[in-house]
C-alpha cells in the first residue's frame, strides 16, 4: 500500500467554504500520497465537487492551507493549480463543443510557432500540437483518427478519454478527476477506468470523486467520506467493503475523522 | 451551416433577381452590391469576432459616428496630415471598443446593456464633437481611401482576410470559439477570459473606425447622424451568413456572404421598384429566418 511508505505531495487543511451563510464545506482535510489513487466518496450535496473546486482554485477559498511537497502553495487560480503539476478534469466541464479535438486539448496552453510570426501575432503551430497529440493518444491506447472534428461529434467514452489524456500530458504530479464515468455506459466506464489505473503508470497521483463503490474497491488505494460537507471518515481500501461505506455515507455509521 | 450553402443560397437570390428585372443584369449592378457591401462589411467583420466570442455590442454604430466626426475634426479643422488622421480614429475607434469590454468585465452588467448604453453615450459625444462645425471638404489624398469601387473592395477584402487569419491562425482569434462556445470550460481551462473579451470588443471597434475613416473619405463630409443603425446591419449580416449568435461558431467568409445577400435583395428590390420601407421589411423576415435555422440546428442536437 502506497500510504505506508510513501510521502505527502498534497496537504490541504482546513479547507472551508462558505456561500453567505451557507457551509458548503466546513473545515476538511486532504492528504495525498505520492503515487496513489485516493477516492472521494459522499452522498450529493456532500461537497465533493467544492471540495475539488476550492483546491485547484476555480472558486476561491474561504479558508485554509494548501501545502505542495511539505510547502505552503498559493493556489488561488485555475493557472496556479496548472503551474503547480495538478491537472483537473472538471464534471461536465471539461471540453468545449464547438471546437476540435487538438484545440481543446491545448486549450489554455496553445502551441505558438518558434518564428516571427509566432512572436508577434500568436499564430498557431498546428502540425506539432497535432503530431503531439497523436502521439499521445497512441501511448494511451486512445483510438480517435480525426481530431480536426469539434468535440461535439464523440461519443461520451471518447470525450472522456481525451480529457483523461489531458492530465497525462499536462499534469506533471498530479491528476483529479470529478467522477470520471458519470453519464458513461458499462464498456465506456470500464475503457474510462483503465485509463484511470494507467495514470500511476505516468507518474501521477489521482485525487478521484466517484459513486461508484466498485470503482473504489478495484482501482484505489486509499478513500475519504464527505457528508454534509464535513470529513467523516479516510479508510485504506484494503479495510473496507462496500456495505461499510455506504454505511459511512449515509451516516449509518458516524464515521471518526 | 456550412459555407457553401450560403454562397448556394446568395447565388440562388442573385439568379432570382437576375432572372425577373433586366437592368439588374448589367456588371454596374454587381459593381454597386459589392460597393455598398464594402463599408457594412468592414464594420461586420469586427462584428463576427465579438459574436463568435459570446459577446455583442451594439454601440459600434455610434463608435462609426465618433470616429467619423473626429476624424473630420483632425482633418478639416487642424488640418493633420492624412495618415495621422487615420491612425488617430483607428486608435479611437479601438479605445471605444475596449471600454465597452472593459466596464462589461470589471462590472458583469450584461454585454447587451452596457452596449446599449454605449449606443446612445457615443452617439451623444459625437453630437457634441460635430456641433458648430462644418466638417467636409477633406484633403484629396484623404477621399482615395473611400470613392470609386476599387479602393473600398480592395480594403474590405484585405479586412476579412485578416479577420479570417486572426480567427483561424492565431492563439486569440481560436480562444474567441472557445470563449464563446463555453466560457467556463475555457475558465477551467486557463484561457485568460477577461483580457481576451477586452481584445476582441477592442478590434470590433477599430474596424467600426476604419468604416467610418471610409465612408467619410467617401461622402467627403462628416456628420454624427451617419452609422445610425449600423449595427443591426452588420448584426444581420453575420447572422444571415450562418455565424451563431449564441457563440462558439461561424466565420467572417460567412459574414462577407451575408453581406452581399442583404445588399443583393436591397438592390435588386430598388431595381424592380420596391420602396426602401418593403425593403426593410424583407430584411427583417431574412434575419429572424437566419436565427430560427440556428436555433432549429441547435436543438436537434
Amino acid at each position: 500500500m502506497a500510504a505506508d511508505t510513501a510521502r505527502p505531495i498534497l496537504e490541504a487543511t482546513g479547507i472551508s467554504k462558505h456561500y453567505g451563510g451557507i457551509v458548503a464545506l466546513d473545515d476538511v482535510d486532504l492528504t495525498l500520497y505520492e503515487g496513489e489513487v485516493l477516492a472521494i466518496v459522499g452522498d450529493n450535496g456532500a461537497g465533493k465537487s467544492t471540495l475539488i473546486k476550492a483546491l485547484t482554485g476555480a472558486i476561491p477559498r474561504t479558508s485554509g492551507v494548501i501545502r505542495f511537497d511539505g510547502l505552503e502553495t498559493q493556489i488561488e487560480s485555475p493557472t496556479d493549480a496548472k503551474e503547480a503539476g495538478i491537472e483537473t478534469v472538471y464534471q461536465d466541464l471539461a471540453l468545449v463543443n464547438e471546437i476540435s479535438i487538438t484545440k481543446n486539448v491545448f486549450l489554455g496552453r496553445e502551441i505558438v510557432r518558434d518564428d516571427w510570426l509566432g512572436r508577434l501575432f500568436g499564430v498557431l503551430d498546428f502540425k506539432k500540437m497535432d503530431s503531439e497529440i497523436r502521439a499521445l493518444f497512441s501511448k494511451l491506447d486512445i483510438r480517435i483518427a480525426d481530431i480536426y472534428r469539434d468535440a461535439q461529434a464523440f461519443s461520451g467514452g471518447q470525450r472522456q478519454a481525451v480529457a483523461l489524456s489531458k492530465t497525462v500530458m499536462f499534469g506533471k504530479r498530479i491528476a483529479i478527476l470529478d467522477e470520471p464515468t458519470a453519464a458513461l455506459g458499462v464498456r465506456e466506464s470500464k475503457m474510462a477506468m483503465d485509463l484511470v489505473g494507467s495514470l500511476k503508470d505516468h507518474g501521477l497521483s489521482v485525487i478521484m470523486i466517484t459513486h461508484n463503490m466498485q470503482h473504489v474497491l478495484n482501482y484505489c488505494d486509499r478513500v475519504m467520506v464527505l457528508r454534509l460537507g464535513r470529513l467523516s471518515a479516510v479508510r485504506k481500501v484494503s479495510e473496507v467493503d462496500g456495505d461499510m461505506l455506504v454505511a459511512l455515507i449515509t451516516g449509518a455509521n458516524e464515521g471518526d475523522a | 451551416m456550412q459555407i457553401w450553402q450560403v454562397i448556394a443560397a446568395l447565388a440562388v437570390i442573385y439568379l432570382i433577381f437576375f432572372i425577373l428585372s433586366p437592368p439588374f443584369r448589367s456588371f454596374d449592378t454587381l459593381l454597386s452590391i459589392f460597393g455598398q457591401a464594402s463599408i457594412l462589411a468592414v464594420l461586420a467583420c469586427g462584428t463576427t469576432i465579438v459574436l463568435i466570442s459570446g459577446g455583442l455590442d451594439l454601440s459600434v454604430g455610434s463608435i462609426f459616428a465618433v470616429v467619423g466626426v473626429t476624424v473630420g475634426i483632425l482633418l478639416a479643422e487642424y488640418e493633420l496630415p492624412v495618415w495621422v488622421a487615420v491612425a488617430g480614429g483607428l486608435a479611437l475607434g479601438a479605445l471605444l471598443g475596449a471600454l465597452n469590454g472593459t466596464i462589461q468585465v470589471l462590472t458583469k452588467v450584461p454585454a447587451f446593456i452596457v452596449t446599449l448604453g454605449g449606443l446612445t453615450a457615443y452617439k451623444g459625444l459625437a453630437e457634441i464633437l460635430a456641433s458648430g462645425r462644418d466638417l467636409s471638404r477633406f484633403p484629396e489624398s484623404f477621399q482615395a481611401i473611400g470613392s470609386g469601387y476599387l479602393m473600398p473592395m480592395a480594403i474590405m477584402f484585405v479586412t476579412a482576410l485578416s479577420t479570417g487569419l486572426f480567427l483561424t491562425k492565431t492563439r486569440l482569434g481560436n480562444r474567441a470559439f472557445a470563449i464563446g462556445g463555453n466560457a467556463e470550460v475555457a475558465r477551467l481551462a486557463g484561457v485568460p477570459i477577461a483580457r481576451s473579451r477586452i481584445y476582441y470588443y477592442m478590434l470590433g471597434g477599430l474596424l467600426a473606425g476604419l468604416a467610418a475613416i471610409m465612408e467619410i473619405s467617401k461622402l467627403n463630409f462628416a456628420m454624427p447622424a451617419r452609422g445610425q443603425s449600423y449595427e443591426l446591419f452588420a448584426i444581420a449580416a453575420v447572422v444571415i451568413g450562418g455565424t451563431s449568435l449564441f457563440g462558439g461558431r461561424g466565420g467572417v467568409g460567412k459574414t462577407l456572404i451575408g453581406m452581399l445577400i442583404m445588399q443583393t435583395i436591397i438592390v435588386g428590390l430598388s431595381y424592380m421598384g420596391v420602396g426602401t420601407s418593403y425593403q426593410r421589411i424583407a430584411i427583417g423576415v431574412i434575419i429572424i429566418m437566419a436565427v430560427y435555422w440556428d436555433v432549429w440546428r441547435r436543438s436537434v442536437r
